[in-house]
């Protein structure tokens, strides 16, 4: 008998058999975002790490900097997200090793991680991925990939468990969706122009606290690694603890 | 009329069997304490209510008044935990008007016991009652499915661990009032970091002999939220609009007539 | 994903501001995927007070129907409209009556209270449990997107005319999310003695 409303307190009996399986999977919890902007790209998430109702670590930081000016984060399954990082950075090292120490570009590294994953394609990584850095024009770039590998290079993006309460606002702050020019009788829309970094990172900081607001996953700390030509940064702000 | 209605019962069964899962409930995650005191006893909660992995409500209210002198704190399934303790409210007043006599935090348990028993576990409420009475002060808790249990520190929902770990560290038996109150918050507190389920603010009840409940909405405000970075406010007309209409309002005037002339 | 309360899809939303309310919603009803109409309405007016209704849309128009029957039955009784609290009141126990075999919705209630010119905005659960916020609250099948748009649009005390590009923005840029949600939208600024009902451009996809 199916239950008619869902609580998590009523055990309700059931008439199936009670089935045991090993879930090789879990959800960790937390967020990440990518924004590009002209000259350069940033790659933020929160540093809480979670199973359930129960916070594991406060600062357990998921984006890397995986060298040659590439930002890295797999969210969703913690440790499928750092295997991923480690497979990564391992075939990186041995690119460099084979082809003389040469700068691996954005798109070829987006390539070859969508191999990574595909090669998993019938026991997936579970994670959301994300990478951030300059194309070969230096113009800032973020590829987000899906955890089989399918993936796009895109403006801006948002990852993880709060994705879904960032990404239109993103939309709406980034690309200016559904915001025409005031005077225009909603005729004329408002006009694109890449936000410089100071913008993009005060937006960073407002989507996490909204989304700490609002989701359990998100929180504890928040963690913008910035890639520019002259390398990368990282910046930490706290977010709230509840 | 009165009582509940099943009338839709058969649809939903129907439903669920064609479609997979069913709307969640908004659950009240929670921590909720109660700790008893010389002269007294004082419960307290935290004010998050989730639906799933969201929060439905920063600030909500989890401390109900079943008389004036008797408090009760919820967790589990809002609606029930609400709805029980209005219900069982009302009767205590009821009963108290009958017998002429000022309600008993026995018979509040008694009387909420005996409905949670009755609906099996399907009325998700998890209580912690407690209160004063011309018998002195009294703290128990409830499970959905009509256990109770006496105790001088109580805790409940799904930071009760977080809560009784902070209770069973540094209760003592002989507390004060101020050192009770202090021990409860801290609880909750415990629960508000260490819970996801637990969050925002504590709000505490404090019930003395003798005297009226003390109702103290956050008492604790360790989680305010910072300023944003900037204000998101829009340029006037940044919305495209296709069309409006002005909707007539009705409009009431009131005029006092003189009934003599 | 295909539970009740997410076959039809929509969305809903409500904000208060200084001296004035805003309650918002979209336009689409559908079957799963498929869009059906871009005409159903989830805003049902009760004198002065607002009712939005998400979720499950037989559900949706059964429960406006009751609530114009009880309400007009009210202001037979009293010889008034009914103020949003006691409105409120009436729809938790309208839908708590039903603890064991539920309506599929979650409605929203929003309006400004005649005696005290106070704004005033609730949201519900499907069996009735109220949530009294000051700010704003969200319903329907994009609501994690509608939260994580008001969480940071929202601001307070906003005048009217402010308060309608924030609800406006909340609202299509969550629907734009959503595949069950748009087909155009329909805001409702609420002030003491005026009311305006704004459809807005939107994208048709």
């Amino acid at each position: 008998m199916a239950s008619t409303i869902a609580s998590e307190y009523s055990n309700e009996v059931k008439n199936v058999p009670i089935e045991h399986q090993f879930n090789p999977y879990s959800d960790n919890g937390g967020t990440i975002l990518g924004i590009a902007g002209e000259d350069f790209a940033v790659l933020a998430g929160d540093t809480r790490h979670t199973t359930d109702y129960s916070i594991n670590s406060r600062y357990e930081p998921k984006v890397f900097d995986c060298g040659d000016n590439i930002l890295m984060s797999a969210n969703g399954f913690a440790a499928d997200g750092v295997a991923l990082v480690k497979r990564f950075r391992n075939s990186l090292k041995w690119y460099h090793f084979d082809h003389n120490d040469k700068k691996l570009s954005l798109q070829s590294a987006a390539r070859s991680i969508q191999h990574l994953l595909y090669g998993k394609r019938f026991f997936p990584y579970y994670v959301h991925t994300m990478i951030a850095g300059l194309d070969e024009e230096g113009k800032g770039a973020i590829y987000s990939f899906d955890p089989v590998g399918s993936y796009e290079r895109e403006q801006c993006s948002a990852g993880g468990a709060a994705a879904p309460l960032i990404m239109p606002f993103l939309d709406n702050q980034v690309n200016f969706k559904n915001q025409y020019q005031p005077d225009s009788q909603g005729t004329k829309r408002r006009d694109k122009k890449y936000l410089n970094i100071d913008e993009v990172i005060k937006l960073v900081r407002d989507a996490f606290t909204s989304a700490t607001e609002r989701h359990i996953h998100v929180g504890d700390g928040l963690e913008i690694l910035i890639v520019t030509k002259e390398g990368v940064r990282t910046e930490y702000y706290d977010l709230k603890k509840d | 009329m009165a009582g509940l209605s099943f009338e839709n019962y058969q649809r939903n069964q129907f439903l669920s069997s064609r479609t997979n899962g069913t709307p969640k409930a908004t659950s009240t995650g929670t921590t909720i304490v109660g700790v008893k005191f010389n002269g007294g006893v004082v419960i307290a909660a935290d004010t998050r209510s989730t639906q799933g992995p969201i929060v439905a409500n920063k600030n909500c209210a989890k401390l109900h008044r079943m008389a004036p002198r008797i408090w009760c704190a919820g967790a589990g399934t809002a609606a029930d935990t609400e709805e029980v303790t209005k219900l069982v409210g009302s009767n205590l007043e009821l009963h108290s008007l009958y017998a002429g006599r000022a309600p008993r935090v026995v018979s509040a348990l008694q009387m909420l016991k005996q409905h949670l028993f009755k609906y099996q576990g399907h009325v998700g409420a998890y209580l912690i009652v407690a209160g004063v009475d011309p018998t002195g002060a009294h703290l128990f808790s409830i499970h959905a499915h009509g256990s109770t249990d006496v105790g001088f520190y109580q805790s409940l929902g799904s930071g009760s661990l977080a809560a009784m770990a902070v209770l069973e560290a540094n209760w003592k038996p002989e507390l004060t009032k101020e050192e009770a109150m202090t021990l409860a918050a801290d609880a909750i507190e415990a629960g508000i970091w260490n819970d996801l389920g637990s969050g925002s603010n504590v709000d505490l009840c404090v019930m003395e002999v003798g005297k009226d409940a003390a109702y103290l909405r956050n008492h604790r405000t360790p989680n305010v939220r910072e300023p944003k970075q900037q204000s998101y406010k829009f340029a006037r007309g940044t919305t495209g609009i296709l069309s409006q209409r002005v909707l007539d309002v009705c409009q009431v005037e009131e005029q006092v007539v003189d009934v003599e002339a | 994903m295909s539970d009740p309360s997410s076959i039809n899809g929509g969305i809903c939303v409500a904000m208060t501001g200084k001296d004035c309310v805003a309650i918002a919603c979209d336009l689409r009803l559908g079957s799963q995927s498929l869009g059906v109409s871009n005409k159903f309405e989830k805003i049902f007016p009760f004198g002065h007070v607002f009712l939005g209704l998400t979720g499950l849309a037989t559900d949706v128009l059964t429960l406006s129907e009751v609530f114009r029957y009880k309400t007009n039955l009210y202001k037979l009784r009293e010889d008034r409209y009914i103020e949003p609290q006691t409105f409120t009141q009436l729809v938790s126990s309208t839908l708590y009556e039903k603890r064991f075999g539920p309506y599929f919705t979650g409605p929203i209630v929003a309006g400004i209270n005649s005696k005290t010119g106070k704004p005033y905005i609730a949201g519900f659960d499907l069996i009735g449990c109220i949530d009294e916020a000051k700010d704003f609250v969200v319903s329907g099948t994009a609501s994690e997107q509608l939260f994580g748009m008001c969480e940071s649009l929202y601001e307070p005390n906003q005048e009217s005319e402010d308060l309608f590009e924030t609800i406006s923005q909340a609202l299509l840029n969550s629907a734009d999310r959503d595949a069950l949600s748009g087909w155009g939208a329909v805001v409702y600024i609420i002030k003491k003695n005026e009311v305006i009902k704004r459809y807005l451009k939107t994208r048709q996809d």
